[in-house]
């Protein structure tokens, strides 16, 4: 008895001594219902009061927004023909309001890593996604590997925060006037489902950009985009739903650490009759039980 | 049976002590040093492959093969040491060689881990082991290293058809062949060391938006009074120089710079010539446009002045770029060079204009390749400070 306190009082000892975990643990797998749609890296809620305080003034601008919601319906005249050529902004960096549509996320703000990024407008009414990539694990013997930078659109939603969906259902390419520095990003398009398998369901693809003083126009097919969740690419690809577009963001995260910036003047959304591919991954059959398990 | 297996170990016994093992490898692997409860109480964990002293592939390769012939009775440790040795890639320089992928792989026993039955095969039998081949496979995914067929024999015949490694080698057979030559700036594998060659790799790949320019190395040596000795990679196409002609005599030119192109994990500083962003006449009528059509059936005239030239790749709202380069000390004298050069070189108009030095630091280095040591060194001050 006396021997194993000694041991437990030892082995705690070096615990201290080392100031980190002297035990390697496995990253558990989690199989069941998730309960939280952000995966466990939402902040905790604010006390009761401030949390009445902030939704008592929440609702004024809800019942504007309603008022036009209303409004916007009565009006009536969405966009029914695409014209083929004619490139629709989606977001652009125009004014300092417009910076308020993103959010910009690093690994560094969950403890998970060193980066630092940020999203800022140029002189010239750019945007100017900038920061740094570090690739330096911290030691905490959880996280595998660190190193992304991110900014992504917030959700879109009616009054009252009710959830909707971007349609871009007459579009069939996205088109980003970029100017980078040499290195590939990665386009993701979020099509957040109802069930909590597909809370993660996001489509990706790669903007390579040519670095130097000159603009590039990007024109991406949607058919291009491939099918992965939680940054796994899935067996069973399937073309994406553009009338499902939950959020529109752009990752800096290839392996090689340094800072990057990439600077945009507009993310917009075209069509273009002569594509007509709809998926551009193969889509057959596979023996049972093989893929998607 | 007893006989047999005696006279297997002796034959073992006797081959390992005829085996040459050279100095500087350890002899014993993995084991937590007798350190461990002195009065530091320090854990010192003794790493094999971080005591070799000259690092190479063929070093690596051996002390594989020290492990095989260790324990090649019962082997046992197989998971802990790929994983030591897939840590200690990088110091060897082998993390983009696919034979030393494979010969990790095949540490493992063929045949002892293939499940045999339905609940084997469903509950991932032997889940370390797979777990540990998965690692490498990211690994090799990390390092765009593509795997061969024959890897997929050994997996097969290491973990089964069921095996995850294999479903993962099939899924990175399928998707890293897609995206080797997807992109549309395309740079050669592997990258060249020298920093002469990734700046001619760089300034092509930024003048490469207009089809006529063309990259010139110049020197700084052949202009009078330059200090420094070094070359410059420039970029000018036909269409800047007809540009560049075309300046204003009054507005000045700039040389901006240092600016960074980034190539596979090395940043390369260039330098632009800039001049004033030039008007462009967007007040162009659209002849079919619905709300503004006139009737003019008798004094009709085709819209001549309405043509508008369009403006080229090199005009930028921000100005016009009429030339971009790479010196190798990237210093203000190299690019004093660089116009004299750029003067000599057909732009007579530059003896003439004003030129603006706008340059954010003077002194730079032309490209940061960290290596693993500095990283290292920094990280464990970054550490301090924290």
């Amino acid at each position: 008895m006396n021997s194993l306190l000694g041991r437990l009082v030892c082995s705690a000892n070096l615990a201290n001594s080392l100031g980190k975990r002297a035990i390697s643990t496995t990253e558990k797998l989690c199989l069941f219902w998730e309960k939280d749609d952000k995966g466990g890296y939402t902040d905790p809620l604010p006390p009761f009061t401030t949390r009445m305080k902030v939704g008592l003034s929440e609702l004024r601008k809800e019942v504007v927004l309603w008022k036009e919601e209303f409004k916007e319906a009565f009006d009536g005249d969405p966009i029914l023909i695409h014209r083929p050529g004619e490139t629709d902004i989606a977001w652009r960096f125009k004014t300092e309001e417009s910076l308020e549509k993103w959010k910009v996320v690093c690994d560094a703000d969950h403890n998970e890593g060193y980066s630092q990024c940020s999203l800022t407008r140029n002189n010239h009414g750019n945007g100017v996604f900038s920061g740094n990539i570090n690739l330096r694990v911290p030691k905490d013997g959880r996280v595998k590997r660190a190193g992304y930078c991110n900014m992504k659109t917030f959700a879109p939603r009616r009054s009252f925060k009710r959830e909707a969906y971007y349609d871009w259902t007459g579009y069939n390419t996205l088109v980003m006037k970029v100017r980078g520095d040499g290195r590939t990003y990665l386009l993701n398009l979020a099509t957040r489902g109802y069930f909590d398998m597909t809370w993660n369901d996001m489509y990706h693809y790669q903007l390579y950009t040519r670095g130097g003083p000159y603009w590039q126009i990007a024109k991406i097919p949607f058919s291009k985009f491939f099918f992965a969740s939680k940054g796994r690419i899935q067996d069973e690809q399937r073309a994406i739903r553009l009338d499902m577009i939950s959020a529109f963001g752009i990752s800096a995260q290839d392996r090689h650490g340094g800072p990057f910036s990439l600077e945009i003047d507009y993310i917009g959304l075209e069509y273009d009759p002569r594509h007509v591919e709809e998926f551009a991954y193969e889509q057959y059959e596979l023996e049972n039980g093989l893929a998607g398990t | 049976m007893f006989v047999k297996r005696l006279i297997r170990q002796g034959v073992s016994i006797h081959k390992l002590k005829t085996k040459s093992v050279p100095e500087n490898f350890p002899k014993r692997c993995f084991q937590i040093s007798s350190t461990q409860f002195e009065e530091n109480k320090s854990i010192k964990i003794r790493d094999p492959f971080e005591d070799v002293k000259d690092k190479n592939k063929d070093t690596y390769l051996q002390m594989i093969n020290i492990f095989l012939d260790r324990d090649h009775v019962y082997r046992r440790g197989h998971v802990e040491f790929i994983y030591a040795a897939l840590k200690h890639m990088k110091d060897f320089g082998v993390h983009r060689d696919l034979e030393v992928y494979r010969s990790l792989i095949d540490v493992l026993p063929k045949g002892k881990f293939v499940p045999q039955n339905i609940i084997q095969a469903e509950f991932m039998h032997y889940p370390k082991q797979q777990q540990c081949i998965i690692d490498l496979l990211s690994q090799m995914e990390e390092n765009h290293v593509l795997p061969d067929f024959g890897m997929e024999d050994q997996l097969l015949a290491i973990f089964g058809k069921r095996g995850y490694p294999v479903r993962r080698y099939w899924r990175m057979m399928y998707w890293m062949p897609k995206w080797k030559y997807a992109s549309p700036f395309p740079l050669p594998d592997p990258l060249p060391k020298d920093t002469y060659e990734l700046a001619k790799l760089a300034i092509e790949r930024i003048s490469n938006v207009d089809a006529t320019n063309q990259i010139t190395i110049y020197q700084t040596g052949d202009i009078t009074d330059s200090v420094d000795d070094t070359w410059i990679v420039s970029g000018q196409s036909a269409t800047q120089k007809c540009l560049l002609s075309e300046n204003d005599p009054k507005d000045p030119v700039f040389v901006e710079g240092p600016f960074s192109v980034f190539l596979h994990g090395n940043y390369i500083y260039y330098f632009t010539l800039r001049g004033k962003a030039r008007p462009y006449d967007n007040s162009y009528q659209d002849p079919d446009e619905v709300d503004k059509i006139e009737a003019n059936f008798f004094t009709y005239k085709p819209p001549i002045k309405s043509i508008v030239k369009t403006p080229t790749v090199h005009e930028q709202e921000d100005g016009v770029i009429y030339a971009v380069c790479a010196t190798g000390t990237s210093s203000k004298d190299s690019l004093l060079s660089w116009i004299r050069h750029l003067e000599r070189d057909g732009n007579s108009v530059l003896g003439s204009l004003p030129i603006v030095f706008t340059l954010r630091t003077s002194n730079r280095e032309i490209a940061t390749v960290e290596t693993e040591d500095q990283r290292r060194e920094k990280e464990n001050t970054q550490i301090g400070d924290r």
